[in-house]
């Protein structure tokens, strides 16, 4: 039979969907909004620029909610759109979400399915990393991961729809240090990942094949393809988490 | 109003990006405890972090390099999310800046 990827071997925590955790992640995930404000203001600049109208633009980060997918198709954007191969490179960019859903499975797998679907309409790469540090520390809870993904969700949609209504030019001093956040975030959660002198050679694995396939094939699989090139060093070396 | 072909190039580019979200989820449910599967996904979140990390400062450049190895210390002397969030923000910012000119 077919079972959860849960192991028997590490503490065994009952996932939870609670306020407090949900109030957590929300206030964590607070400065998201003006990151992925920040972002969606230039999605939405670039939106007007392709012709779209306004509620088109909000439309798409509402619907699709994807940073790199609507990059990616924005790009392949015509009069008549070629829908196929935009819904590929759609699929292509965001099939890291098929590895952090499974992750999350982990987590989450014990709640309903009723319950756990609609929250990972709103899953972002950012709200994963912050759920799976949570989980960590206060054990599995799909509150802290519904609260962190919403703001991050406001600041993306809102900020599309400002960004077409007001044309502000990206590039300056504040849109690096906003743009710099999610990856900020992340460094600031190493330290919970770190297990010792073991690490150090999978993650340089995972750094080194992230900036060849960054500058070789395109930012979007960097995270997927060197993570995985590193977790499988870690593999072949007998490592555990 | 958006015209016809928009709404459906959104609509089936929405469906494509929640089939990703969803489908790992439901997916896990045919991966066997102990499998190959199971430990590569218990073992990849530190790496997957650190690719992430090294991406984005390649994309985003200098500024971002400066601006997480100061969050990176930050976090290692305090301890404290905010503190080193602030710190490699205002980081990047100036750096940002004075590369710019």
């Amino acid at each position: 039979m077919p079972m959860a990827i849960i192991s028997t071997d590490r503490p065994m925590f009952k996932p939870a969907l609670t306020r407090v955790a949900f109030r957590r992640g929300f206030v964590a995930a607070l400065p998201f909004i003006v990151s992925n404000g920040m972002a969606g203001v230039v999605m939405g600049v670039a939106y007007k620029g392709l012709g779209l109208g306004l509620a088109a633009a909000v439309l798409f980060s509402l619907v699709v909610y994807s940073a790199t997918a609507q990059a990616v198709t924005l790009g392949m954007w015509t009069l008549s759109p070629p829908v196929a191969a935009m819904v590929v490179a759609c699929i292509a960019t965001n099939a890291r979400y098929l590895v952090m859903g499974a992750h999350l499975h982990q987590l989450f797998g014990r709640l309903r399915r009723r319950v756990m679907l609609p929250i990972m309409f709103l899953l972002a790469d950012a709200s994963w990393v912050m759920t799976t540090a949570d989980a960590e520390r206060n054990g599995p809870d799909a509150g802290y991961l519904l609260g962190a993904s919403v703001p991050m969700a406001i600041g993306w949609i809102a900020g599309t729809g400002l960004g077409y209504e007001l044309p502000l030019k990206p590039g300056g001093p504040l849109a690096i240090a906003a743009a710099l956040l999610p990856a900020a975030f992340v460094v600031t959660l190493l330290p919970t990942q770190w297990r010792g002198r073991k690490t150090v050679w999978p993650w340089g694995l995972s750094v080194t094949v992230a900036l060849l396939i960054s500058r070789l094939v395109g930012p979007n699989w960097a995270m997927l393809i060197g993570g995985g090139f590193g977790t499988a060093i870690s593999m072949l070396r007998g490592d555990d988490a | 109003m958006p015209d016809w072909r928009t709404l459906i190039a959104i609509g089936l580019l929405g469906l494509a990006s929640y089939a990703m979200r969803a489908g790992g989820f439901l997916a896990a449910d045919a991966i066997r405890e102990g499998s190959i599967a199971a430990r590569f996904l218990r073992l990849a979140p530190g790496n997957l972090f650190v690719a992430f990390v090294a991406a984005a400062c390649l994309e985003n450049g200098w500024p971002s390099v400066i601006g997480c190895i100061c969050a990176l210390a930050t976090m290692a002397v305090t301890g404290k999310e905010w503190a080193a969030l602030s710190v490699g923000c205002s980081a990047a910012a100036l750096a940002a800046a004075l590369l710019i000119r």
